[in-house]
Order: structure tokens, then C-alpha cells, then sequence
């Protein structure tokens, strides 16, 4: 085989990723510093200008603070349940346990856009299953309107970011659990740990790598989430659960302001860029031992 | 040898599926939103059109009615879009100014054209000297009120905003009795920001509120009157209550959803709403009666101008084929095709004269009532801005003081600073 084969071979993937991913990425970069509007024509180089009005914008910090929340709390709530079922389904009660591991693992092969439509109806306050359990359990009364109130909009769309990313967690922790060694717990109990103690001082510290790769790649994945909120809310109501990705939609599809959309746009990939730099080297190597 | 031969029929079969036939012009026609039974219906002009003219080719698009300006804008920009496209009239100055569509007044025949046509709903497709489209049917915003709520309370359609007021709080009710108002008075459309402004306008206009000055140099819907129509529906949601709680989040078919279940008594709808409702629940019946007034001007109550929205049919400014598109429009919107919106409930108003004073048309329900409120209705302001000052200004502040985040007079000062940024330019 010649030298240049591999490269040969590997050019038109590498074409490819150029036109759909770095062709797209510089044109976003190079618009974030021009005025590109839609609706009029501009196109000069404005510098700065668009990231000063995206900093200066009070929704990009309303935005930034609702997309943090978001991520950070949808992701820690996902990660406490998906190991509590992890624990449950780790204690292998026959057959059960193969069945509930499917069950659980349904809401994360669901689409996000069909789980946002599925939500919406859940909550809605006139028709919505949750308003009517609540008020027959007597523990409300019936009709609020969940997503139609700013007070709690933001927290049902991380009800159903929960919901859809607990299961990933759950086998991921499942897959930990079964690869701790037996003789831990065997070596724990002959020293008469409790299980709470054998809980923290062996299964968690085993579990410590995995919560980190889990917690990255959740707020990453949050932080870019844009489905699930804009099916349910689309930012609102009065923007009361926008998030950064629907606000990028908001600046270059509603406003048509690329040149601001485009600047908010690197401004989020910057932090994920961040993130997932962090998160490379969270990760465990596969040459580690 | 083989696998040459393989690769020379496929190439032979692709070239065949992609290329046009010879002599066929192919037009690209967009409809955004509308009626299944309108949808049908323009499937079948279509094909009378192609069977009448072989030489063309029409194929059709539907689209979403909620990303009309996202779609147009972004094929538009890069050079492309349909060449025929069936949108908001308030487009017209948008997209006329921006250069997008072509001026219909440059095709020979189309002083013939604009003959068909009542005067006032043409003058909606208008842009400066240019006419951006040709009227596909007319929309004026009214009052719809729930029949069995109204009738079983006793109750009359109100005129006044005092009476608007009454009715609605009448109307609030906890009918099981468990302590939570499950009926209410009037359902609003907040979920979707261009719903809600379509919503508020009429209640400004019928106000004698503009929202802008005739010159469209000023900002004029945060004058006492303007305020004041805000603060008639903050007032109903904050001291009454007898707006929909949830109203922030819903969209047109959770509205219909409510008022279809007895759970809203009072809507700001069109003429598709009998065919909406119809459609999710047949045989129900509600009363289409004008937007309500304030009290001094219920001597004005049948006069004061609503909101009129008018769909047009327009054409590519860049379509390489405008005969053929002005052929097919022409086809689409002329009298005998504008009877259709007479013989059937396409959810929309005709606007030829030939249809309005037809003898079928004076059997057509609610159609004096909306032929009226249309005579007098004026549209959004024909500025190129309007639709970004209604969608992302009016909407969102008039929400917020709806709901209690700014007073009316705050919301409606900040937005119409906002709107002043936007047409000077500044935003």
C-alpha cells in the first residue's frame, strides 16, 4: 500500500465534514462581525458591535441564567434517578429487572420533539393528565397552567429534559454497578459495613469517573438542547424559560439579525467548546489502566 | 464489463428522473396554512389550470402558517423561493420593499385584472405605487361568543367594553364545584406572538387607536385610548380573572379545544372559526358579532374600523417564469374561482364583486356582518417593519401587562420606544 492510500481514502470523509461542519462554522464566524440582516441590506464588518448587543442584551442574561439552570439542575435530577434505578435493577430480581431495564430505557428512544408534544398535553392545564391526578389526590386544585405561568415554565421543561435523559444515566450507573468487584463488598461486610457505608465508601467512589463523564455530557447536551423547549414553551411565556439555543432562532428567524444570531452562536460553541475539552479530559482513556 | 454497463444505466435513470421535460415550464407554488377543504380545493384549480395550459407545470407546496416569514426570508435572501406564493397581505410593503415581489401592475392586462376586485381589498396589496399581489381573501377580526353559554346565562353578544367586561365575568364559573374557575370568559392566544397581536389590534383599531400616523413617521398606539384597551384586558385577567389563567401558552387549537368544550365563552376569531369548530365538534354554534367598543363610541359600534387581513397571491420578483406564474395567479384568484370561497367554507372572505353580490352569497351565514365590518376595516400600517413592531414588540408588552409584569401605560410607552428604535432604524 502506498503512503498516501490512507489519506486518499480518508479524503472524501474529510471533504465532507469540511463542507457540512467547518464550511458552516467559519461563515457563522465570519457573519458574527458583519451586520447580515434579512429583511435589509447591510453586510459590513461591524467588529465587536454584534457581541456588545448580544452582552448587552438583558434576554441574553435572562437566557444565559434559564439555559444554566436548566442544564445544571435537568442534568443532577436525571443523574440521581437514572442511579437510583441502576441501584433497583443491580439487585437482579429475576426476570423483572430485564423487563423494567426496557421500560425505563423507553423515554430516551423517544424523540425530543415527540416527547415535547407529549408533555405539553400532559400539562395542559385544562385537559392535562398531571392537573387532573393532582386534583384528584386532593393535592391541588385543578386547572394551572403549568407552561402558561412564568413561574413554573422553565421548571417543567426540566421535568421532561429529566424524564428523557434519566435512562441514559440509569445504563450508563447500571454498567458501572456490574463492573465493581464483588470482592469489595465481600472484604466490606467481613469488616461489618453498613449498606449505606458499603454505598458510599465502595459504590460511589467506583462511580466517580462515570458521574463526571455523565454530568459533562449532560449540561453539555442541555446547553445545546433546543427541541425540548421549543416545542414546549418556545422560550416563553414572556420569555420566562428562554434558553440560549432558542434565542439564537430568536435573533437570526424572528428579529432576522444574522450578524447577532451568529454572534450569539459562537458565544454558545465557545462555552461548549469549554465544556467539551473539560469533559476529554474527565474521560476515562482507553490507555489508562 | 458488467459493472460499466450497471453504472451507465443508473446514470441514464438519474439524468431522466432529474431533468425537466422538454417544453414543460415548471411553476413552484406556495400555500401557507389554510383549511384541509381549502387545500382540496386548490389542488383541483391546479390541475384545471394544467389541463388548460399543458405548457406548465404547478407544484405545489404546503407550508406553515407560523413560519411564513422565516421560509420566505431565508429562500428569498439566497435568490431562490417559489415563484408563486399565497401570504399576508401586510407582506406587501415587507417584501415589496426589499424587492422580493415583483409589481403586478407591470403585467399589461392588469388594469383588466384589478377590475374584478372590490377597490379597498386591493388597496391592501398595495405599496407605494406598486401592487404586490392579488387578493385571495379577506379576514376581519370579530367577537365569536359560545351560543349554549350565552343563551343558558341569558345573555346578549356585548358592544361596549363595560358590557364585554360583565359578560366575561358573568361567564367565569367553577362548574364542578371544586373551587377552581373552569370556565371562563374570554380564551386569548399567547402562545403563538403573531396570534396575539392579530388579537389586541382589533380592540385598538375598534378604540379609534392607530398604530402608527398616517405618514408611518410615528409611533401612535401608546396614546390614553391605547393604554386604556390594555388595560381593559389586564384588568379582566388580574381583578377579574375571567381570562383564561393559562391563556400564555396556547395555541389556535387549544383555543378551539376550550371553546369547543364549553370551557371559554368568548374568542377573538375570523371567518375560519365556524369551520374550525364545525370541524372539532359539529353542529355547534356560536354568535360572530363585531368587536366590542368603548362605551362613548357605541353609536360607532357597526362603523369603527376592525382588523382586516387580506391573503394575496404574489410572484417571485426573481422567478424566471412570471408569465406563466401571472398566468397561474390569474387562474387562481379570477371571479369564477373566487365563487368557490362563496359555494364553500374555505375560512376567508371572497373578494371579487362578482362573488360578494352573487345570489349564492346571500345565503352565505355571517356574510353581511363581515362584508361590513371589512367595508370599514383597515389593515396593519403599511410599513416595512410592522410585522417585527406587531410580533416582537405589541405581543410581547402586551402580554406582560396583561399578566401584571409592567402597568399598561409602562408596556405600552417601552414598546412604543421600542418601535421607534426599530423604524428609525436603531434596532
Amino acid at each position: 500500500m502506498k503512503k498516501s492510500t490512507p489519506y486518499v481514502l480518508l479524503g472524501p470523509a474529510l471533504l465532507f465534514t469540511a463542507f457540512v461542519l467547518v464550511y458552516p462554522l467559519f461563515q457563522n464566524l465570519i457573519n458574527s462581525f458583519k451586520d447580515v440582516s434579512l429583511v435589509r441590506s447591510g453586510g459590513g464588518w461591524v467588529g465587536l458591535r454584534n457581541y456588545a448587543h448580544v452582552f448587552d442584551d438583558s434576554l441574553f442574561w435572562l437566557s444565559f441564567r434559564n439555559t444554566a439552570v436548566y442544564a445544571v439542575a435537568g442534568t443532577l435530577l436525571a443523574l440521581l434517578i437514572g442511579l437510583g434505578f441502576a441501584l433497583l435493577l443491580n439487585l437482579k430480581i429475576g426476570r423483572i429487572s430485564h423487563v423494567a431495564a426496557a421500560l425505563y430505557t423507553i423515554p430516551w428512544v423517544i424523540s425530543p420533539v415527540v416527547a415535547g408534544f407529549a408533555w405539553k398535553w400532559l400539562l395542559n392545564d385544562n385537559f392535562g393528565i398531571v392537573n387532573h391526578w393532582l386534583s384528584s389526590a386532593g393535592i391541588a386544585r385543578g386547572g394551572f397552567a403549568w407552561l402558561g405561568d412564568p413561574r413554573t415554565a422553565l421548571f417543567c421543561v426540566i421535568v421532561a429534559r429529566v424524564w428523557q435523559f434519566y435512562p441514559f444515566a440509569m445504563v450508563m450507573f447500571l454498567a458501572g454497578l456490574q463492573a465493581i468487584p464483588l470482592e469489595q463488598y465481600e472484604a466490606a461486610a467481613v469488616d461489618g459495613a453498613t449498606p449505606l457505608r458499603r454505598f458510599f465508601h465502595i459504590t460511589l467512589p467506583n462511580l466517580r469517573s462515570i458521574s463526571s463523564v455523565l454530568l459533562l455530557l449532560g449540561v453539555i447536551w442541555s446547553f445545546n438542547d433546543f427541541n425540548m423547549v421549543f416545542v414546549m414553551t418556545r422560550g416563553g411565556p414572556i420569555n420566562s424559560s428562554m434558553v440560549l439555543p432558542v434565542l439564537v432562532r430568536e435573533f437570526s428567524f424572528v428579529h432576522f439579525d444574522l450578524g447577532k444570531g451568529s454572534a450569539l452562536s459562537i458565544v454558545v460553541f465557545t462555552l461548549l467548546l469549554f465544556l467539551s475539552l473539560l469533559y476529554l479530559r474527565v474521560a476515562p482513556r482507553k490507555d489508562a489502566t | 464489463m458488467r459493472q460499466k454497463a450497471l453504472s451507465a444505466l443508473i446514470l441514464a435513470l438519474i439524468s431522466l428522473s432529474c431533468g425537466p421535460k422538454t417544453g414543460v415550464v415548471e411553476i413552484h407554488d406556495w400555500n401557507f396554512g389554510g383549511m384541509p377543504k381549502l387545500m382540496e380545493w386548490l389542488r383541483q384549480r391546479v390541475d384545471s389550470f394544467e389541463r388548460r395550459y399543458p405548457g406548465i407545470k404547478v407544484v405545489q407546496s404546503q407550508k406553515s402558517w407560523n413560519m411564513i416569514r422565516e421560509l420566505l426570508y431565508a429562500d428569498f435572501s439566497a435568490g431562490a423561493g417559489p415563484d408563486v406564493v399565497n401570504v399576508h397581505a401586510n407582506y406587501a410593503a415587507e417584501f415589496g420593499e426589499a424587492g422580493h415581489y415583483y409589481p403586478l401592475n407591470k403585467f399589461p392586462d392588469f388594469e383588466e385584472v384589478r377590475k374584478w376586485y372590490v377597490p379597498h381589498f386591493l388597496q391592501s396589496t398595495r405599496y407605494k405605487d406598486n401592487y404586490y399581489g392579488l387578493p385571495s381573501s379577506a379576514i376581519a377580526f370579530v367577537l365569536v361568543c359560545n351560543k349554549d353559554l350565552f343563551d343558558k346565562e341569558g345573555i346578549a353578544p356585548p358592544k361596549t367594553w363595560s358590557q364585554f367586561r360583565e359578560a366575561a365575568k358573568r361567564l367565569t364559573k367553577d362548574t364542578d364545584g371544586d373551587g377552581v374557575a373552569d370556565q371562563h370568559g374570554l380564551v386569548l392566544l399567547g402562545g403563538d406572538k403573531g396570534g396575539f397581536a392579530y388579537r389586541l389590534a382589533p380592540f385598538l383599531y375598534k378604540a379609534g387607536v392607530n398604530i402608527m400616523s398616517e405618514d408611518l413617521t410615528r409611533i401612535e398606539f401608546n396614546s390614553p385610548r391605547g393604554v386604556a384597551t390594555v388595560k381593559l384586558f389586564a384588568d379582566m385577567y388580574q381583578l377579574d380573572h375571567s381570562i383564561t389563567p393559562g391563556f400564555l401558552a396556547y395555541t389556535l387549537s387549544e383555543m378551539n379545544d376550550l371553546f369547543c368544550s364549553n370551557r371559554a365563552a368568548m374568542s377573538i376569531e375570523g371567518p375560519w372559526f365556524r369551520g374550525m369548530v364545525g370541524e372539532k365538534s359539529p353542529g355547534k354554534d356560536f354568535y360572530a358579532v363585531p368587536v366590542p367598543v368603548p362605551d362613548d363610541m357605541v353609536d360607532q359600534y357597526d362603523t369603527a374600523p376592525t382588523l382586516q387581513d387580506m391573503v394575496m397571491y404574489s410572484i417571485n420578483a426573481r422567478s424566471k417564469h412570471l408569465n406563466e406564474a401571472w398566468e397561474l395567479v390569474k387562474y387562481l384568484r379570477n371571479e369564477e374561482a373566487d365563487m368557490a370561497w362563496i359555494r364553500n367554507d374555505l375560512g376567508a372572505i371572497a373578494t371579487t364583486d362578482y362573488a360578494l353580490n352573487s345570489p349564492e352569497a346571500k345565503q352565505v351565514r355571517d356574510l353581511p356582518m363581515y362584508v361590513n365590518e371589512l367595508k370599514h376595516a383597515r389593515p396593519w400600517p403599511a410599513h416595512p417593519n410592522i410585522i417585527a413592531i406587531a410580533n416582537n414588540v405589541i405581543a410581547p408588552y402586551g402580554q406582560k401587562a396583561i399578566v401584571g409584569e409592567l402597568s399598561p401605560q409602562e408596556a405600552m410607552d417601552q414598546a412604543a420606544d421600542e418601535a421607534r428604535r426599530i423604524i428609525e432604524g436603531k434596532k
